[in-house]
């Protein structure tokens, strides 16, 4: 669809014919309506009442309401959780980003021995599939005494968003240039002292990318959190959301109003950050 | 078969209710008959609870309190686990032996399997077991493993025809079917003269059932350790189910949110017919059709097949975790809970079926009409067979039931392949 | 150049531990949170995965007391035999041969349109923020909620995608209900939630590549195709090795997704590996010698996968 428009070269406007211009914005409107559709037909249905809902009518808009939101807000422990998740995923986002950031340096800028099983191993976590080896986690988790305890979140979340994340660094630290590691070191800087000063400030859009990604992991990961937070003054959103899903029949209503509830942090989150989201992700491109 | 609600039982549980419970104010529950004087009982119970967090929730949580009230040295923890997280979140935890709650509301089908896991507490000889003759024979077996109880039932449901008075009146039928045979003429009777659908099947295997049973089949034969899914009565019994499809007699049905889908027709009036249980009465009287005509409704026990009329039981039982630190409090939680009184206030407020007999001429109880009107079908509830495998044979009988349900296949070679696929869930056992 | 001012040459044999220690330490440092916990939180799970599946673990026979209840350990070592009964089972063909079409083709479509929007978005024009936060909104949601709102818009009787299909005039269309639809649902679902990450990814790679470039080529009169083959693509490779073999690896395992979506139904049509494995492993007596057998062939799978793909990689010229 993009083949005839998808002319790389093309970056001056002026160049631009009016119907290849028409054509580039048909296609970026309709992309964009395929990809906000979803997501605008889940506001729209949790402004509806519980009783259309649950019947065959789709017009869009229907006895609108603020209902579901009210008893979301007001009937349930949605604040609590929301705190829960703000909480666990802000240290997931923190820790996430120190963790990658130093060990994409020491994998960017050192060959040590170790180093390809480093690399080996952020990208065999990655495989490992979760769903099943649930148990073990668990049974780890329990052995350190950490069951219903954030912390346990927090480490679970780290090991699937480091992993990215530090392949992500490693690939935006190659981009910075050698040379400002070499005047780091003449001014009597030591490596961690080159990486802290020089090169991390130097790395915001990567940095960016890492705390998105690590927040978002976070945020909407719901297997760990159902399985660790055993209290429901523990309970994490994803896993609070559940509890609109009953033994025989779903609560529509407040499961839209709640995930749009869930969505919109996420997406506050990334706003604040996508301006560097692009060249954060650029990741490595520049490598010679 | 055992019945669950024979006729001498109904008129034993009128008469009772006069003696056995006859005040039914909010007071401390009966005395416990264990040696631990009840008020010396102290510690920290946590109660999982995995009834609907939005509209049952509340109304258990009030028994709490009374609980609490009674039991002043006793703190309850409640937590509300929802349902499908529940069987998982409590085994992952149970067998670590850190996280698991001191009392769990269990699914009738997953007694046998935690039980065998030696997850749960036996509580024969225990307080948590207050007089057992008052229960309900087929959900008090439901709680029983290995020659030992392991749980009290909470509540008791089973499935019923459920169906929109006035389509089938337009159809020219005053009565809901019966029999099996009649299910069919009606729908296609309805679906005929009023435009509607005649039934709405829910591709689910717990629903295919009454179908199974009518015809004299069950997934097993625990007693004689035989897979009965492929026999010649359990093949009939799915045939009625391939026939209602194929005649046109059930609408299509949808395989995905096949539940909601059906319960959606039902209630906006587009098909006339419905199998479904009490927890489906306020969703029900919820609909288009019965919102401001709740006579509308009927509901009535599943058609008879050739052999006879039976529903599958469910319901939930009170367990009690084996790794528990409060074992003495636990006890006397699930005693007070499980009891008449408790049960017929739970009755009242949701119309869950009680458990105990007297529990269901209370006033409270009785002062929902729900209760009353579930007493027929509840009379066709069969036991299922609580073996620990029990909860894995759902599986195989779903992707059958989706694969005939999309004309993929048919009842006898999708039923042989369960029964393959069971005999490799149940080892040892004979086809 | 790729670092090689502080890059150490290996170590003479004989210059032991201390000198290896005092010029590594830095490096060894600032990698090992990050080992410490991977190895604790997957090696052990892995290590005594390893183990479980040369045996015959289940839920009921492994040793533990709990409370009064005291059951005797009582599984035995089997050697290979769960795996040959998992590669020889009739279902497992099936299964991979569903997972590999699932990722190639929902790769295929990640890069593809992800190429696409980064290509047309890469260039000046009015609103082109407005569009990259649009066209990244599905990113933004938790895929939880994702595959929820998708099984709401694809209901049969009343999601609203048949429900317009049906004001335009056509019949509905049974999306999640029959086998070969439900196959596309699922795709179409997890292109949705794939194509904002593949998108940006591959922008950012755009955005690097030199303009000189470009405008040496059309100098030279290269026609458009010409500058995408020769300049665009090599100049994305960086990004896009490493995105695609990400990618490859979270479709293959993508869960939720399809667990969310279609419980792996119709009749088991859209059940890829990983959902088929917890269904073995999880539905009933918990089986925990056959699903760690399961997490490995899975593992192994992939670990094959990335080491075929490194090696063709490292063929073109990229190292690591």
């Amino acid at each position: 669809m993009v083949s005839r428009a998808a002319r790389a070269g093309a970056w001056s406007r002026d160049r631009r014919t009016p119907g290849r211009s028409i054509a580039l914005h048909l296609t970026l409107v309709a992309a964009s309506v395929v990809s906000v559709f979803p997501v605008a037909w889940l506001v729209l249905t949790s402004l509806k009442p519980r009783a259309v809902i649950e019947t065959a009518s789709v017009a869009p808009v229907d006895h609108p309401t603020l209902a579901n939101y009210t008893q979301v807000l007001g009937e349930t422990r949605f604040l609590t959780w929301a705190a829960n998740s703000v909480v666990v995923s802000l240290i997931t986002a923190v820790l996430g980003v120190l963790l990658s950031a130093t060990t994409g340096y020491a994998v960017s800028r050192f060959r040590f021995p170790g180093f390809r099983s480093v690399m080996w191993m952020l990208l065999v976590t990655q495989m490992f599939p979760v769903a099943i080896l649930i148990v073990p986690i668990y049974n780890l988790m329990a052995g350190l005494g950490l069951i219903n305890q954030f912390p346990s979140l927090v480490i679970a979340y780290l090991t699937s968003a480091v992993p990215f994340c530090a392949w992500m660094m490693k690939g935006y630290f190659d981009t910075v240039p050698v040379t400002i590691d070499e005047a780091g070191r003449v001014d009597g800087l030591t490596p961690f002292g080159t990486f802290w000063r020089l090169i991390l400030p130097l790395s915001k859009p990567g940095l960016a990318v890492a705390a998105f990604y690590s927040f978002i992991t976070a945020w909407a990961e719901v297997a760990y959190a159902t399985a660790f937070m055993t209290g429901d003054d523990k309970y994490t959103l994803a896993v609070g959301l559940s509890q609109f899903v009953g033994q025989h029949k779903a609560e529509w209503g407040l499961l839209t109003a709640a995930s749009v509830l869930i969505a919109v942090p996420a997406a506050a989150v990334f706003l604040l950050v996508q301006r560097h989201l692009v060249t954060g992700l650029t990741a490595g491109a520049t490598k010679a | 078969m055992r019945r669950l609600l024979p006729a001498a039982a109904v008129a034993a549980a009128l008469a009772l209710a006069v003696t056995g419970c006859g005040d039914g104010s909010g007071d401390a529950g009966p005395a416990p008959a264990g040696s631990a004087a009840p008020a010396e009982v102290s510690g920290t119970v946590t109660w999982w609870d995995t009834s609907d967090a939005t509209t049952e929730g509340p109304a258990f949580q009030e028994i709490v309190k009374g609980f609490e009230a009674a039991y002043p040295n006793i703190k309850v923890n409640y937590v509300n686990v929802p349902f499908a997280d529940a069987r998982d979140k409590f085994k992952t935890a149970a067998q670590s032996g850190s996280g698991a709650p001191d009392v769990l509301r269990t699914d009738v089908g997953w007694v046998a399997e935690f039980a065998s896991l030696g997850y749960l507490a036996p509580l024969d000889g225990t307080t948590a077991v207050d007089k057992p003759e008052e229960l309900l024979p087929v959900p008090a077996a439901s709680a029983r493993f290995g020659g030992k109880t392991y749980g009290v039932p909470q509540v008791t449901d089973t499935l019923g025809l459920l169906y929109n008075k006035e389509l089938l009146k337009k159809a020219g039928y005053d009565e809901p079917p019966a029999t099996m045979a009649d299910l069919k003429k009606v729908a296609l009777d309805v679906k005929s003269k009023t435009g509607a659908g005649g039934i709405a099947l829910n591709v689910d295997a717990y629903f295919l059932l009454p179908f199974i049973y009518g015809e004299g089949g069950d997934f097993v034969d625990v007693q004689n350790k035989k897979i009965t899914i492929s026999s010649p009565q359990s093949v009939a019994g799915v045939r009625i189910v391939e026939d209602l499809i194929t005649s046109g007699a059930a609408v299509k049905p949808a395989l995905q949110d096949s539940y909601t889908n059906a319960q959606t027709a039902f209630k906006d009036g587009k098909v006339a017919m419905i199998f479904n249980g009490p927890w489906s009465n306020a969703d029900n009287l919820g609909g288009k059709v019965f919102k401001d005509n709740p006579d509308n409704f009927g509901v009535a026990p599943v058609p008879a097949g050739s052999a006879k009329a039976g529903s599958p039981l469910g319901g939930h039982d009170y367990t009690v975790y084996a790794g528990s630190k409060n074992l003495e409090a636990s006890y006397l939680f699930v005693r007070y809970m499980a009891s008449a009184e408790s049960q017929a206030k739970i009755a009242g407020k949701l119309g869950l079926l009680p458990t105990r007999t007297p529990a269901y001429s209370a006033p409270e109880a009785t002062a929902n009409p729900k209760i009353a009107q579930w007493q027929k079908p509840m009379e066709t509830a069969v036991e299922r067979p609580w073996i620990p495998e029990a909860a894995s044979l759902f599986q195989p009988l779903v992707e059958g039931y989706q694969k005939l349900a999309g004309g993929q296949t048919s009842t006898e070679p999708m039923l042989k392949d369960v029964a393959t696929a069971y005999q490799g869930i149940l080892k040892g056992w004979s086809l | 150049m790729t670092a090689d001012v502080v890059v150490t040459r290996r170590a003479a044999p004989l210059s032991g531990a201390r000198r290896l220690l005092s010029r590594h330490w830095y490096a060894w440092a600032m990698t090992a949170p990050v080992v410490v916990v991977t190895l604790v939180l997957v090696g052990y799970p892995l290590v005594r995965g390893i183990y479980l599946s040369l045996t015959d673990a289940t839920e009921g026979n492994m040793g533990r007391t709990i409370g009064m209840n005291v059951i005797p350990s009582t599984y035995e070592f089997v050697g290979l035999g769960n795996y040959a009964s998992i590669l020889t089972s009739p279902e497992f063909l099936g299964r991979l041969t569903w997972t590999v079409v699932w990722t190639v083709v929902c790769v295929a479509l990640h890069v593809g349109i992800g190429l696409g929007l980064a290509l047309l978005l890469n260039r000046p024009m009015r609103l082109r923020s407005l569009y990259r936060i649009l066209l990244v909104l599905p990113w933004a949601v938790p895929a939880f909620v994702s595959a929820f709102i998708w099984r709401y818009l694809l209901n049969g009787e009343f999601g609203v995608v048949n429900a317009m299909l049906r004001a335009a005039g056509f019949a509905g269309v049974a999306w999640l209900d029959d086998p070969f639809w439900a196959k596309v649902s699922v795709i179409a679902c997890n292109v949705w939630l794939g194509v904002p990450f593949m998108m940006l990814a591959l922008l950012g790679g755009l955005q690097a590549i030199s303009r000189e470039l470009y405008e040496a080529a059309e100098v030279d009169g290269a026609s458009p195709w010409r500058r995408f083959r020769h300049i665009t693509l090599p100049g994305l490779r960086p990004v896009s090795s490493t995105v695609v073999l990400l990618g490859t690896i979270w479709t293959f395992n993508q869960f939720p997704v399809i667990f969310l979506l279609t419980r792996g139904g119709p009749g088991g049509a859209t059940e890829i590996l990983v959902t088929y494995a917890y269904r073995q492993a999880f539905e009933g007596i918990r089986n925990y010698s056959g699903s760690a057998a399961w997490g490995m062939v899975i593992l192994a799978l992939l670990v094959v996968l990335a080491t075929v793909y490194r090696r063709a990689l490292r063929r073109q010229g990229e190292a690591w």
